[in-house]
Protein backbone atom coordinates (compact mmCIF):
# COMPACT_ATOMS: atom_id res chain seq x y z
CA UNK A 1 0.00 0.00 0.00
CA UNK A 2 2.96 2.47 0.88
CA UNK A 3 4.46 1.03 -1.74
CA UNK A 4 1.85 1.83 -4.24
CA UNK A 5 1.58 5.49 -2.90
CA UNK A 6 5.32 5.80 -2.94
CA UNK A 7 5.34 4.46 -6.36
CA UNK A 8 2.63 7.05 -7.83
CA UNK A 9 4.36 10.10 -5.97
CA UNK A 10 7.46 9.61 -7.86
CA UNK A 11 5.57 8.32 -11.30
CA UNK A 12 3.97 12.03 -10.73
CA UNK A 13 7.55 13.40 -9.71
CA UNK A 14 9.09 12.18 -12.82
CA UNK A 15 6.85 12.32 -16.07
CA UNK A 16 4.74 15.83 -15.18
CA UNK A 17 8.20 18.34 -14.71
CA UNK A 18 9.41 15.83 -17.88
CA UNK A 19 6.22 16.85 -20.03
CA UNK A 20 6.61 20.45 -18.65
CA UNK A 21 10.74 20.24 -20.08
CA UNK A 22 9.56 19.80 -23.87
CA UNK A 23 6.59 22.44 -23.88
CA UNK A 24 7.42 25.41 -21.14
CA UNK A 25 8.61 28.24 -23.19
CA UNK A 26 11.42 29.39 -21.07
CA UNK A 27 14.09 27.37 -21.25
CA UNK A 28 15.49 28.41 -17.74
CA UNK A 29 12.59 26.84 -16.10
CA UNK A 30 12.73 24.14 -18.74
CA UNK A 31 16.42 22.96 -17.36
CA UNK A 32 14.90 23.58 -13.83
CA UNK A 33 12.34 21.29 -14.35
CA UNK A 34 14.81 18.47 -15.95
CA UNK A 35 16.50 18.17 -12.61
CA UNK A 36 13.10 17.57 -11.03
CA UNK A 37 12.31 14.51 -13.22
CA UNK A 38 15.78 13.32 -13.10
CA UNK A 39 15.27 13.52 -8.73
CA UNK A 40 12.71 11.57 -9.61
CA UNK A 41 14.35 8.39 -11.83
CA UNK A 42 16.77 8.61 -8.32
CA UNK A 43 14.28 7.78 -6.02
CA UNK A 44 12.94 4.84 -8.78
CA UNK A 45 16.14 3.65 -8.52
CA UNK A 46 15.89 3.75 -4.92
CA UNK A 47 12.52 2.04 -5.16
CA UNK A 48 14.39 -0.85 -7.30
CA UNK A 49 17.02 -1.28 -5.14
CA UNK A 50 20.14 -0.06 -6.79
CA UNK A 51 21.75 2.56 -3.86
CA UNK A 52 24.85 3.61 -5.78
CA UNK A 53 23.11 4.64 -8.89
CA UNK A 54 20.32 6.60 -6.85
CA UNK A 55 23.58 8.52 -5.23
CA UNK A 56 25.28 8.50 -8.62
CA UNK A 57 21.86 10.17 -10.13
CA UNK A 58 21.67 12.76 -7.49
CA UNK A 59 25.39 13.51 -7.97
CA UNK A 60 26.00 13.61 -11.80
CA UNK A 61 22.54 14.27 -13.49
CA UNK A 62 20.61 15.83 -10.92
CA UNK A 63 24.11 18.10 -9.93
CA UNK A 64 26.51 18.32 -12.53
CA UNK A 65 24.81 17.91 -16.18
CA UNK A 66 22.36 20.66 -15.25
CA UNK A 67 24.24 22.95 -13.88
CA UNK A 68 26.57 22.86 -17.09
CA UNK A 69 23.63 22.90 -18.58
CA UNK A 70 22.07 26.01 -16.63
CA UNK A 71 25.36 27.70 -17.88
CA UNK A 72 25.18 27.29 -21.24
CA UNK A 73 21.44 28.13 -21.14
CA UNK A 74 22.74 31.31 -19.37
CA UNK A 75 25.87 31.90 -21.66
CA UNK A 76 24.26 31.28 -25.02
CA UNK A 77 21.61 33.81 -25.48
CA UNK A 78 19.92 37.30 -23.60
CA UNK A 79 17.18 36.58 -21.44
CA UNK A 80 14.38 37.88 -24.42
CA UNK A 81 15.44 34.93 -26.40
CA UNK A 82 13.76 32.61 -23.92
CA UNK A 83 10.18 34.48 -24.66
CA UNK A 84 10.44 33.47 -28.72
CA UNK A 85 8.44 30.56 -29.82
CA UNK A 86 9.53 27.22 -29.34
CA UNK A 87 7.58 25.01 -30.67
CA UNK A 88 8.94 24.30 -34.73
CA UNK A 89 6.61 23.77 -37.58
CA UNK A 90 6.62 19.96 -37.50
CA UNK A 91 5.55 19.46 -33.90
CA UNK A 92 1.96 18.34 -35.12
CA UNK A 93 4.08 15.74 -37.32
CA UNK A 94 6.03 14.99 -33.89
CA UNK A 95 3.15 14.19 -31.78
CA UNK A 96 1.50 12.17 -34.19
CA UNK A 97 4.91 10.12 -33.97
CA UNK A 98 4.88 9.76 -30.37
CA UNK A 99 1.13 8.65 -30.07
CA UNK A 100 2.06 5.71 -32.73
CA UNK A 101 4.84 5.07 -30.65
CA UNK A 102 2.76 4.92 -27.35
CA UNK A 103 0.26 2.59 -29.87
CA UNK A 104 2.81 0.48 -30.57
CA UNK A 105 4.40 -0.39 -27.04
CA UNK A 106 0.94 -0.41 -25.59
CA UNK A 107 0.01 -3.31 -28.07
CA UNK A 108 4.07 -5.12 -26.85
CA UNK A 109 2.90 -4.64 -23.13
CA UNK A 110 0.88 -7.47 -23.27
CA UNK A 111 3.69 -10.12 -24.31
CA UNK A 112 5.27 -9.24 -21.32
CA UNK A 113 5.41 -11.80 -18.83
CA UNK A 114 3.65 -11.64 -15.20
CA UNK A 115 4.41 -10.09 -11.94
CA UNK A 116 7.02 -12.27 -10.43
CA UNK A 117 8.01 -13.10 -6.87
CA UNK A 118 11.03 -11.08 -6.24
CA UNK A 119 13.87 -11.14 -3.47
CA UNK A 120 14.40 -8.77 -0.73
CA UNK A 121 15.94 -4.76 -1.57
CA UNK A 122 19.80 -5.42 -0.33
CA UNK A 123 22.57 -2.96 -0.68
CA UNK A 124 24.30 -3.58 -4.55
CA UNK A 125 27.38 -0.87 -4.15
CA UNK A 126 29.68 -4.12 -3.15
CA UNK A 127 28.83 -6.20 -5.54
CA UNK A 128 28.79 -3.77 -8.53
CA UNK A 129 32.55 -2.62 -7.46
CA UNK A 130 33.40 -6.30 -8.03
CA UNK A 131 31.77 -6.50 -11.51
CA UNK A 132 33.33 -2.87 -12.85
CA UNK A 133 36.97 -4.20 -11.62
CA UNK A 134 36.33 -7.88 -12.88
CA UNK A 135 34.49 -8.55 -15.42
CA UNK A 136 33.74 -5.37 -16.70
CA UNK A 137 37.44 -4.18 -16.28
CA UNK A 138 37.71 -3.54 -19.57
CA UNK A 139 35.05 -1.40 -20.47
CA UNK A 140 35.58 0.36 -17.41
CA UNK A 141 39.09 1.88 -18.46
CA UNK A 142 37.43 2.41 -22.14
CA UNK A 143 34.85 4.70 -20.45
CA UNK A 144 37.50 6.63 -18.55
CA UNK A 145 39.35 7.14 -21.82
CA UNK A 146 36.20 8.20 -23.35
CA UNK A 147 35.72 10.85 -20.00
CA UNK A 148 39.30 12.33 -20.98
CA UNK A 149 38.26 12.41 -24.86
CA UNK A 150 34.86 14.68 -23.99
CA UNK A 151 37.18 16.91 -21.46
CA UNK A 152 39.90 17.73 -24.04
CA UNK A 153 37.12 18.03 -27.10
CA UNK A 154 34.87 20.21 -24.72
CA UNK A 155 38.17 22.66 -24.07
CA UNK A 156 38.74 22.32 -27.72
CA UNK A 157 35.23 23.51 -28.78
CA UNK A 158 34.83 26.15 -26.41
CA UNK A 159 38.36 27.87 -26.78
CA UNK A 160 38.85 31.27 -28.91
CA UNK A 161 40.58 30.99 -31.81
CA UNK A 162 43.23 32.83 -31.77
CA UNK A 163 44.96 35.12 -34.24
CA UNK A 164 42.26 34.27 -36.52
CA UNK B 1 4.96 -2.74 -7.69
CA UNK B 2 5.20 -4.75 -10.84
CA UNK B 3 8.10 -4.76 -13.50
CA UNK B 4 5.37 -3.48 -16.22
CA UNK B 5 4.62 -0.55 -13.75
CA UNK B 6 8.65 0.31 -14.10
CA UNK B 7 8.65 -0.27 -18.02
CA UNK B 8 5.64 2.36 -18.27
CA UNK B 9 7.14 4.78 -16.59
CA UNK B 10 10.25 4.22 -18.82
CA UNK B 11 8.38 4.42 -21.52
CA UNK B 12 6.55 7.65 -20.73
CA UNK B 13 9.55 9.47 -20.48
CA UNK B 14 11.23 7.97 -23.67
CA UNK B 15 8.03 9.36 -25.66
CA UNK B 16 7.93 12.59 -24.04
CA UNK B 17 11.99 12.95 -24.89
CA UNK B 18 10.92 11.47 -28.54
CA UNK B 19 8.37 14.46 -28.80
CA UNK B 20 10.91 17.08 -27.56
CA UNK B 21 13.89 15.99 -29.91
CA UNK B 22 11.31 16.33 -32.73
CA UNK B 23 9.52 19.34 -32.09
CA UNK B 24 11.33 21.62 -30.24
CA UNK B 25 13.55 24.90 -31.63
CA UNK B 26 15.75 25.79 -29.14
CA UNK B 27 19.14 23.15 -29.09
CA UNK B 28 19.30 22.90 -25.88
CA UNK B 29 16.03 21.66 -25.02
CA UNK B 30 16.81 19.00 -27.78
CA UNK B 31 19.65 18.23 -25.73
CA UNK B 32 17.69 18.06 -22.72
CA UNK B 33 15.36 15.77 -24.59
CA UNK B 34 17.91 13.61 -25.16
CA UNK B 35 18.79 13.35 -21.06
CA UNK B 36 15.31 12.31 -20.31
CA UNK B 37 15.63 9.46 -23.22
CA UNK B 38 18.70 8.34 -21.05
CA UNK B 39 16.94 7.95 -18.34
CA UNK B 40 14.23 6.18 -19.45
CA UNK B 41 16.93 3.54 -20.85
CA UNK B 42 18.24 3.33 -16.99
CA UNK B 43 15.26 3.19 -15.83
CA UNK B 44 14.45 0.35 -18.08
CA UNK B 45 17.89 -1.72 -17.55
CA UNK B 46 17.52 -1.48 -13.76
CA UNK B 47 13.90 -2.43 -12.95
CA UNK B 48 14.99 -5.59 -15.42
CA UNK B 49 17.69 -6.39 -13.45
CA UNK B 50 15.70 -6.43 -10.26
CA UNK B 51 12.91 -8.10 -11.55
CA UNK B 52 14.84 -10.83 -14.07
CA UNK B 53 17.80 -11.05 -12.56
CA UNK B 54 18.07 -9.90 -8.70
CA UNK B 55 21.42 -10.55 -6.87
CA UNK B 56 23.53 -9.80 -10.20
CA UNK B 57 24.04 -6.55 -10.99
CA UNK B 58 25.07 -6.26 -14.86
CA UNK B 59 21.85 -4.36 -15.52
CA UNK B 60 23.28 -1.49 -12.97
CA UNK B 61 26.56 -1.74 -14.26
CA UNK B 62 25.27 -0.88 -17.85
CA UNK B 63 23.40 1.97 -16.26
CA UNK B 64 26.26 3.13 -14.67
CA UNK B 65 28.28 3.19 -18.04
CA UNK B 66 25.15 4.95 -19.60
CA UNK B 67 25.48 7.95 -17.19
CA UNK B 68 29.08 7.90 -17.77
CA UNK B 69 28.43 8.20 -21.49
CA UNK B 70 25.49 10.65 -20.74
CA UNK B 71 27.90 12.85 -18.98
CA UNK B 72 30.27 12.88 -21.98
CA UNK B 73 27.83 13.58 -24.44
CA UNK B 74 26.46 16.20 -22.28
CA UNK B 75 29.54 18.57 -21.99
CA UNK B 76 31.02 18.10 -25.23
CA UNK B 77 27.25 18.45 -27.02
CA UNK B 78 26.99 21.81 -24.67
CA UNK B 79 30.46 22.98 -26.01
CA UNK B 80 29.23 22.86 -29.51
CA UNK B 81 26.56 24.51 -28.41
CA UNK B 82 28.16 27.92 -27.20
CA UNK B 83 30.64 26.82 -30.21
CA UNK B 84 27.53 27.62 -32.40
CA UNK B 85 26.34 30.83 -30.51
CA UNK B 86 29.74 32.14 -30.78
CA UNK B 87 29.73 32.07 -34.71
CA UNK B 88 26.25 32.03 -35.49
CA UNK B 89 24.46 34.30 -32.36
CA UNK B 90 21.42 31.48 -32.44
CA UNK B 91 20.91 28.36 -30.97
CA UNK B 92 17.63 27.37 -32.64
CA UNK B 93 18.04 24.22 -35.16
CA UNK B 94 16.41 25.74 -38.45
CA UNK B 95 19.53 28.21 -38.32
CA UNK B 96 22.03 25.65 -38.76
CA UNK B 97 21.51 25.15 -42.25
CA UNK B 98 25.07 25.61 -43.88
CA UNK B 99 25.29 21.93 -45.37
CA UNK B 100 21.25 22.92 -46.87
CA UNK B 101 21.91 22.75 -51.12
Amino acid sequence: MIEMAVFALLAVLTIVPAALVVTVKNIFHAALFLVLSLTGVAGFFAMLGADFLFVVQILLYAGGITVILLFVVLLSGSPKDWLIRQMNEQWLGALAASAVFVAVLAGLFQYLPGPESISAVGPTTELLGVLLLREMVLPFEAVSLVLLAALVGAVLFTRRGEGK
Amino acid sequence: MTLQAYLLVGAALFVIGLFGVLARRNVLTVLMSIELIFNAANLNLVAFNRFAHPGQPWGQGFALFIIAIAAAEAVVGLALVLALYRNFRTVLTENFDLLKG
